[in-house]
């Protein structure tokens, strides 16, 4: 068979391990004596489950006495290799299934959207038309702050400034007010109570 | 805009609620101040009036707890002028309760002295339904209580209050209180004429709440005002259609099931498998209409009837698509499709919770309305709740008086405008 027998990565681990060719192969064995043991079989089956990731290769090995009970397609549909024995013979019940090695999937690079693309070109050429702007606003502001300085045109009152007539002084308590108050802001009643007594049509009391 | 750099300081508004009195100068901002509006006239052998000795007889505001006595003289002694929207011409009692808070409410927000200041301009706010001779009263108090606090006062309806503190010139406005609800077309002005007033409101949801603990086994609760009021607004909950509503929480019990515990209490309160009477609570006061209630009036619960107050009808029995119904159409056809574009609900009756796993079968109040609306053909209809359900009257109110010309005297044909007040 060309199959080397290998130490077990587990001390605790028990069964047999074989690299044949460039497989790793591990082989538990039922003895005849753990049938007798609760729970034994579904012990070692489970122990199998869990060297999947670590072998290509598992089997289960288990006296031909059991070949009546176990059911292989069991084993068949998880892979694991079945071998039943007796003291003449050792027959492969179930062949094992290699185990795939998962890689992770990389995840293809998105197509690229040729709209969006041209969306982007479009946004980038807006953004720089802005800054451009942006620029030339601030040259103008700047050139107004100092006309006046250069001798150039600045605005003249008509009418020398008024005094401001004094406002009254409000009791402490009720200056905290200061702007008016949220439901003013955009209120249309407003403008409509404003002319309340100018309208010749105003309704009467119903 | 009339509004001058004075009344930007001196304007005040007062809010005569069901429950609430909201006052107090422009100056406060986005809220008023809030006491209960009501008054005490406390027992004067008391220990309480003997030691303290307030100069009224009448206790208002933010005392009134300190005079309280036992249960059984309070329903003589605390008066709630304006349970019902109205005071009884002959009142006096709720009268002098309405005239110790004016003058409260003045006193609080007294500037001080040699500052430049004239006066308030005042504004207060009545139920749209109160008659002619509350708005004389109230001006006549005004003028009594003035010493030098007031420069000129006038009174608006709540529901265009409302609709100047919300910003709509053209719109139904529907303000629905403890007592009664009240409809009311606005177009620039209040068309008076149109106003369609309801004998139902908060309390006839708290009138089916204690039905309801009754039957189910909370009899002993049913009569406390306070408790009842906490369940309705906990537990109550108002269906799109009452018989889904019903057939759906009979279905499925635990996803509609009404547990209560009132805070700070062993109370507990759990409808179990008759949660779905939850539904009821709401229905009842946006309509009454639905056969389920008559098991309740059969067995002693008062059907709201149609009472006449003053020169109104209050109905009992419309609900409120109707109601917005026969509003509207009393209005120029023109306005009509205008008004029903802007509907908007105020008043605490509105305030409804939608729980978010009952969200197919329970609504709020504008789908409610909006609902009732379409079931009578009436489609092309924009619900709102007010932006600030609380204080939108108080808002409108300070609009009003910063913004309507000095010179607009009042006249009692409009009911309208300034009237001056000497001092």
């Amino acid at each position: 068979m060309g199959a080397q027998q290998t130490p077990n990565a587990d001390s605790n681990q028990a069964g047999l391990s074989f690299l044949v060719g460039g497989d790793n192969v591990h082989v538990m064995v039922l003895k005849t004596q753990d049938l007798a043991q609760r729970n034994s079989i579904i012990d070692t089956v489970l122990k199998l489950s869990s060297l999947r990731n670590s072998y290509q290769t598992v089997y289960l090995a288990a006296p031909r006495l059991l070949g009546a009970t176990i059911d292989a397609s069991i084993f068949r549909a998880h892979g694991i290799g079945l071998l039943f024995f007796d003291e003449r013979r050792i027959h492969e019940a179930v062949a094992p299934q290699p185990l795939q090695t998962t890689r992770p999937q990389l995840t293809p690079t998105p197509a690229q959207d040729p709209g969006l693309v041209s969306e982007l070109a479009t946004l980038k050429s807006m953004y720089f038309e802005m800054e451009r702007n942006l620029t030339q606003l601030r040259d103008d502001l700047r050139n107004l702050h100092e006309a006046p300085r250069n001798g150039g045109f600045a605005p003249q009152l008509s009418q020398p400034p008024q005094e401001v007539p004094r406002e009254p002084v409000y009791a402490p308590h009720i200056t905290q007010g200061g702007p008016l108050p949220s439901y003013f802001t955009n209120n249309p009643w407003l403008e409509v109570l404003s002319k309340r007594g100018r309208s010749e049509n105003e309704p009467l009391a119903g | 805009m009339s509004g001058d750099n004075y009344r930007s300081h001196y304007t005040f508004a007062m809010d005569f609620g069901t429950s609430d009195f909201k006052y107090g100068p422009i100056t406060l901002g986005e809220k008023p101040r809030i006491v209960n509006n009501r008054g005490y006239f406390p027992d004067k052998s008391s220990v309480m009036y003997k030691a303290f000795e307030p100069t009224s007889d009448v206790i208002v505001g933010d005392d009134v707890p300190l005079y309280l006595q036992s249960a059984e003289d309070l329903s003589s002694r605390l008066i709630y002028p304006m349970r019902n929207g109205m005071i009884d011409k002959g009142d006096d009692q709720a009268w002098r309760v309405v005239s110790s808070l004016t003058s409260y409410s003045l006193d609080s927000f007294k500037p001080e002295p040699n500052n430049g200041f004239q006066g308030y301009y005042v504004v207060a706010s009545l139920s749209s339904v109160s008659p002619r001779y509350m708005y004389e009263r109230l001006l006549g108090l005004f003028q009594e209580n003035n010493h030098g606090r007031i420069r000129a006062v006038t009174v608006i309806p709540q529901p265009f209050a409302v609709a100047i503190g919300h910003g709509v010139t053209t719109c139904v406005v529907i303000e629905s209180g403890h007592g009664n609800s009240q409809v009311c077309p606005i177009s620039k002005y209040p068309v008076r004429a149109a106003q369609v007033a309801l004998n139902r409101g908060g309390g006839d949801a708290n009138a089916i709440t204690s039905e309801i603990l009754k039957d189910t086994g909370y009899g002993d609760l049913a009569n406390e005002e306070a408790v009842v009021r906490r369940v309705k607004e906990n537990i109550g909950l108002v269906p799109g259609n009452l018989d889904n509503a019903i057939a759906d929480a009979k279905k499925f019990p635990r996803k509609a099931r009404a547990k209560y515990r009132v805070p700070g209490t062993r109370v507990e309160i759990d409808l179990e498998k008759d949660s779905w009477s939850r539904f009821l609570i709401g229905e009842y006061v946006f309509n009454p209409n639905h056969e389920i209630f008559e098991s309740y009036f059969s067995r002693g619960m008062p059907r709201p009837k149609d009472v006449k107050m003053g020169d109104t009808t209050f109905r009992g029995m419309l609900d409120f698509g109707e109601a917005i119904i026969a509003s509207v159409e009393r209005c120029p056809v023109e306005l009509q499709p205008m008004l029903y574009r802007e509907v908007l609900l105020s008043g605490g009756n509105f305030s409804w919770i939608v729980p978010p796993k009952l969200q197919e079968i329970a609504v709020d109040a504008p789908t409610k309305v909006r609902l009732l609306l379409r079931d009578r053909g009436i489609k092309n209809v924009s619900v709102k709740m007010t932006s600030s359900p609380q204080f939108s009257v108080w808002h409108g109110c300070i609009i009003y008086g910063f913004a309507v010309p000095e010179n607009y005297e009042w006249d009692w044909q409009r009911l309208e405008g300034w009237m001056r007040v000497s001092n």
